[in-house]
């Protein structure tokens, strides 16, 4: 898989085929226990739209550690508030905000294809191009969309009360 | 009081807005707050100290799940048991009650027009009414209660143009205290529960897409940060742009349409959220925020799909 992302990357394989690449690479992800500094991800992917081979080099590197970087946990409780044995801790301290690699490069991959997708004028052939639409009728806030803007851009109330469909 | 001309409201009056504004980042209080909005209602335990160089505020919540909010100047983390876990969220601190306002006043300036009201009695306090009201119809308005001694907001209502609560904040006890002790700034451990980090789920995005681009935003309403975003239930990463106008956030969801998914057309209101979706173009367009339905509809008819 790493070989197929590289060639993606490289732009020597087709993105059609990167869909296929993104559901294996979302199965086999062990993003739960590998975890790797966001900012660095951040940083190359800041280097887009042409990738660059720091971009390449860095992901590849990140997702080949994965593996061995394990214990997220270890990560926050060192600089986390800990527990009552501890009470000095908190002051100054940052907890240091990470995540996985493997899925920055499914965010990457997605991205790719993504942009694609839309610049195709053959997709939506059913819709009138450009055009937009007005809605009228009423419709559910859906929960997804609603976490996110509160996960995002918190309300001062919603700190506090969470709406019924918040995932539990 | 004599009013300036070319503001809305004295400048005695936004003084007394921005001393309101400074206040809770300040002051030394621990109290209880009673927060409400639509049926639901909760009670809030707050303690917040500046030391001169850093605020540190730990929330509870009182009723139902015991969730813990810290505030450490602006970096929250949250504490939010859920089913055997608890699930520590990491949150942009902003318009945290009471320090809901901006400091920096500008904005909401050219937005509101500010009107004194009369004094009344707030958790055994005098305060004094001031009335933010906006100026347009794509904001809600606010009433504050303002401690007449030390300026700390005392009970904050978001009112829409029918002048109908959306939402309210009050505090029912508090003190103003001396000690500088952080030794409470921590979470209550429960070691028979799991502590787990919340999944991480989006990521910077400063680049602008060749696909789309902004015209004709609401008046104030300014961008404050764009990421992509993995949304359960989406194949593809979602581009995810907030806005605010000092008071209100409203977030901009943009994905492309997906073969053999229904587009998503519609909107609605639910207490004081606003939500609209339609489609420009290749583009699916959600829009959520605490504004009135006419800000998410202009935000969502502000994106020009680009081919």
């Amino acid at each position: 898989m790493t070989e197929q992302l590289s060639a993606l990357v490289d732009n020597e394989i087709e993105l059609a085929d990167a869909e296929h690449l993104l559901t294996s690479m979302q199965a086999n992800s062990p993003a739960a226990e590998a975890w790797s500094r966001f900012h660095l991800i951040g940083d190359v992917m800041r280097g887009t739209p042409t990738l660059s081979a720091d971009f390449k080099a860095n992901l590849m590197a990140k997702i080949d550690m994965e593996p061995t970087v394990l214990a997220p946990n270890a990560a926050w409780l060192k600089s986390a508030p800990k527990g009552n044995d501890n009470a000095s801790k908190s002051g100054g301290q940052q907890i240091a905000w990470s995540m996985a690699a493997s899925f920055a490069a499914i965010l990457v991959v997605g991205f790719m294809v993504l942009q694609a997708q839309v610049a195709d004028p053959s997709l939506n052939t059913s819709l009138a191009a450009a055009e937009t639409t007005i809605p009228s009728n009423a419709e559910a806030i859906p929960a997804e969309y609603l976490t996110a803007h509160q996960s995002s851009a918190p309300s001062s109330t919603s700190y506090y009360i969470q709406p019924a469909s918040y995932p539990h | 009081m004599v009013s300036l001309s070319g503001q809305a409201g004295s400048s005695d009056q936004w003084q007394m807005l921005q001393k309101m504004a400074v206040a809770a980042h300040v002051l030394n209080y621990q109290g209880i707050f009673v927060c409400q909005t639509g049926a639901q209602s909760k009670s809030v335990e707050i303690k917040h100290i500046y030391n001169g160089h850093d605020e540190f505020a730990r929330n509870v919540v009182l009723d139902g799940s015991p969730r813990e909010v810290f505030n450490q100047s602006g970096d929250v983390i949250i504490y939010n048991p859920k089913n055997e876990k608890i699930v520590i969220e990491k949150r942009r601190g902003q318009n945290m009650f009471p320090a809901i306002l901006p400091t920096d006043l500008d904005n909401i300036k050219a937005n509101y027009s500010l009107k004194l009201g009369e004094i009344e009695r707030v958790a055994d306090r005098q305060a004094q009414i001031l009335i933010l009201e906006s100026k347009d119809n794509l904001r809600y308005s606010y009433k504050f209660w303002v401690d007449s001694e030390y300026g700390l907001l005392l009970k904050s209502v978001m009112l829409n143009n029918r002048n109908e609560a959306l939402d309210s904040m009050a505090f029912t006890q508090l003190t103003l205290i001396k000690s500088m002790e952080l030794d409470w700034y921590q979470p209550k451990i429960d070691s028979k529960k799991a502590y787990v980090m919340e999944d991480v789920n989006t990521i910077a995005d400063k680049q602008d897409s060749p696909h789309w681009r902004l015209k004709g935003l609401p008046e104030g309403f300014v961008k404050v940060e764009q990421m992509m975003r993995a949304v359960k239930g989406k194949t593809w990463p979602v581009t995810h742009v907030i806005f605010s106008d000092g008071l209100a956030s409203v977030s901009l969801f943009i994905e492309p349409l997906e073969n053999g998914i229904k587009p998503r057309n519609g909107r609605s209101l639910v207490g004081n959220t606003s939500f609209y979706a339609n489609v420009a173009g290749n583009l699916q367009i959600t829009v959520v925020g605490e504004v009135p339905e006419v800000t998410v509809a202009k935000i969502a008819h502000a994106v020009v799909f680009v081919k």
